[in-house]
């Protein structure tokens, strides 16, 4: 029965390792001609928040390369295993956009020593949840609900939002230097989406193959 | 903890208005004595754990029932509750859910539909009004239409009656100590004789002065609620003098405002004896409306007075925690 079941787990170990190198990946970088917003200027809880904080909603570099921007690759279902978790510091949402699964509980939890709320708002604009953070060190787990752009708010410091992209496709978020990396693709064509808060793109079609990274780049507006 | 958490949008004054509001719905102005002790504790404590769009308000209200405990909750309960800095307004811990038949103590801003259909098929609609006076008092106005039970039918209005509540005394309760919230109400119904006594047998055919008492506490989690009532005839040819006697007793399955209530009353006219079985359900998320469903079922004379389904849908359009802007 011991042999039985250890040659099982060989063989689908195997298998596993077949389909890894069968696999392609796609990479891209975002970029756009939009440029980024001035800094917040903060009027409460100075000494927590700063004078100033910078306005997130576009971070692009000196190169047009764009951040914060999610690559969706439409129908390859994958959900994000791990969990999702909104910090509030310095009167910030922190990381500014994120992915979770459909029903997937997201924890928000806070730094600061002041009151922050956060509420969590469909496209339609349906608050899903709204939680009080007044004390440092909590931690709230609430479910985020069916798959969409959830929208984030502080009631209380309206500057500050956060996004999470609720979602069973597979997807990965650009970073700093608006390069993004979708790894683990089967071979075949595929529709990407990009998202972006402020600004948008086109999807693309993008044929991926075996064993090697397929490039594909987004400019958006 | 107020000025810190609460303040940023409710102000320091719990008026809700503060220079530079960081939301964009102003609060409600907890200075207003009806609004802040219109209501239960329980409802408040609810609001502030759940958060608005747990009670059908505001969703800007965030929830605090992870972050405090139940003893915090409460007291942020009290110290709103004091921003009403008038006396002799009955607090809101004594406002329990409507009996059907029994008049409750506590003064009321609704709007009732009373439905009722006798088990011989007299259906009777009443229209009924209700508007608070100052602190503690109330007038009511309450229309019926009826559909007699006779061949061929007879429909037309009824006894249309007007009515004054003024609450003599009242006792807020504290959870803390045990001690019961008690309220105690004197009214008079004033019956006009609008409808066709004479030609259609609908209403009593001559004036009716009605004192009553009705008044209410809390058993553990279980509401108490009673009336008593004389039904005095100008002309008593025409209608009887009549001893009227209500007791009620219900509780909430849960604490949220569309909750199923349940309760049974007993309903006594002179000899008269009746059960009425009931169940009311709050139909919003603010519970702003309700309604309730009866079975008088008669304890005595069973044959000739059958079984009368009664019940209400109501309407709370004037109470400001109920209502939403």
């Amino acid at each position: 029965m011991g042999r039985i079941l250890a040659l099982g787990i060989l063989g689908t170990l195997a298998c596993a390792q077949v389909a890894a190198a069968q696999a392609g990946s796609i990479t891209g970088t975002i970029t756009t001609s939009a440029k980024g917003t001035a800094p917040v200027r903060v009027t409460i809880d100075q000494k927590v928040c700063g004078n100033e904080l910078p306005d997130e909603a576009i971070v692009v570099d000196a190169q047009g390369r764009l951040a914060n921007a999610v690559i969706s690759v439409v129908g390859l279902k994958r959900s994000v295993s791990s969990e999702t978790v909104v910090s509030n510091e310095k009167c910030r949402f922190g990381p500014r956009v994120q992915l979770a699964r459909p029903n997937a509980n997201v924890r928000t939890t806070s730094k600061d020593p002041i009151l922050h709320t956060t509420q969590a708002q469909t496209e339609n604009g349906r608050t899903i949840f709204n939680v009080a953070l007044p004390v440092p060190g909590i931690n709230i787990s609430k479910p985020i609900g069916a798959a969409g752009t959830v929208r984030l708010n502080c009631n209380t410091h309206p500057w500050m939002r956060g996004w999470v992209i609720v979602t069973d496709d597979a997807a990965a978020i650009s970073g700093a230097d608006g390069k993004f990396t979708l790894d683990n693709i089967p071979p075949g064509t595929y529709e990407l989406r990009v998202w972006h808060e402020a600004l948008k793109g086109a999807p693309q079609k993008v044929t991926v193959v075996a064993g090697k990274p397929t490039e594909i780049s987004f400019q958006l507006k | 903890m107020w000025g810190a958490w609460c303040a940023r949008c409710h102000a320091q004054d719990g008026s809700g208005k503060i220079d530079e509001p960081t939301v964009s719905v102003e609060p409600m102005d907890f200075t207003d004595c009806k609004l802040t002790t219109a209501e239960p504790d329980a409802d408040w404590e609810r609001a502030i754990a759940k958060g608005g769009p747990g009670v059908g308000l505001s969703p800007l209200m965030p929830g605090f029932e992870d972050s405090l405990t139940a003893e915090q909750i409460s007291g942020f309960v009290a110290h709103m509750r004091g921003f009403c800095k008038e006396t002799g307004w009955p607090n809101g811990n004594n406002n329990f859910p409507r009996p059907i038949i029994t008049e409750k103590a506590f003064p009321e801003n609704e709007f009732l539909i009373l439905p009722a259909v006798s088990h011989d098929r007299e259906v009777e609609f009443v229209a009924l009004y209700e508007q608070r006076l100052g602190k503690r008092s109330m007038f009511e106005v309450s229309v019926p239409a009826v559909s007699t039970a006779t061949t061929p039918r007879h429909n037309g209005l009824g006894d249309i009656e007007i009515a004054f509540k003024h609450t003599v005394f009242t006792n807020a309760g504290n959870a803390a100590t045990g001690t019961a919230p008690r309220i105690v109400s004197l009214g008079m119904d004033f019956v006009v004789p609008s409808g066709d006594h004479e030609g259609k047998g609908i209403g009593h055919g001559t004036v009716l002065f009605e004192p009553f008492i009705s008044a209410g506490t809390m058993l553990s989690n279980w509401y108490l609620q009673g009336q008593f009532k004389m039904e005095l005839p100008i002309d008593e040819t025409k209608a009887e003098r009549a001893v009227v006697y209500n007791a009620y007793i219900g509780r909430d399955t849960s604490a949220a405002p569309n909750t199923w209530t349940f309760g049974v009353e007993l309903n006594g006219e002179n000899h008269e004896l009746a059960l009425t079985p009931q169940v009311r359900k709050g139909l919003t998320g603010t519970g702003a409306l309700a309604a309730s469903i009866g079975a008088m079922v008669p304890l005595n004379e069973r044959e000739e007075r059958g079984v009368k389904w009664v019940g209400y849908l109501l309407w709370e359009f004037l109470e400001p925690l109920r209502a939403r802007k």
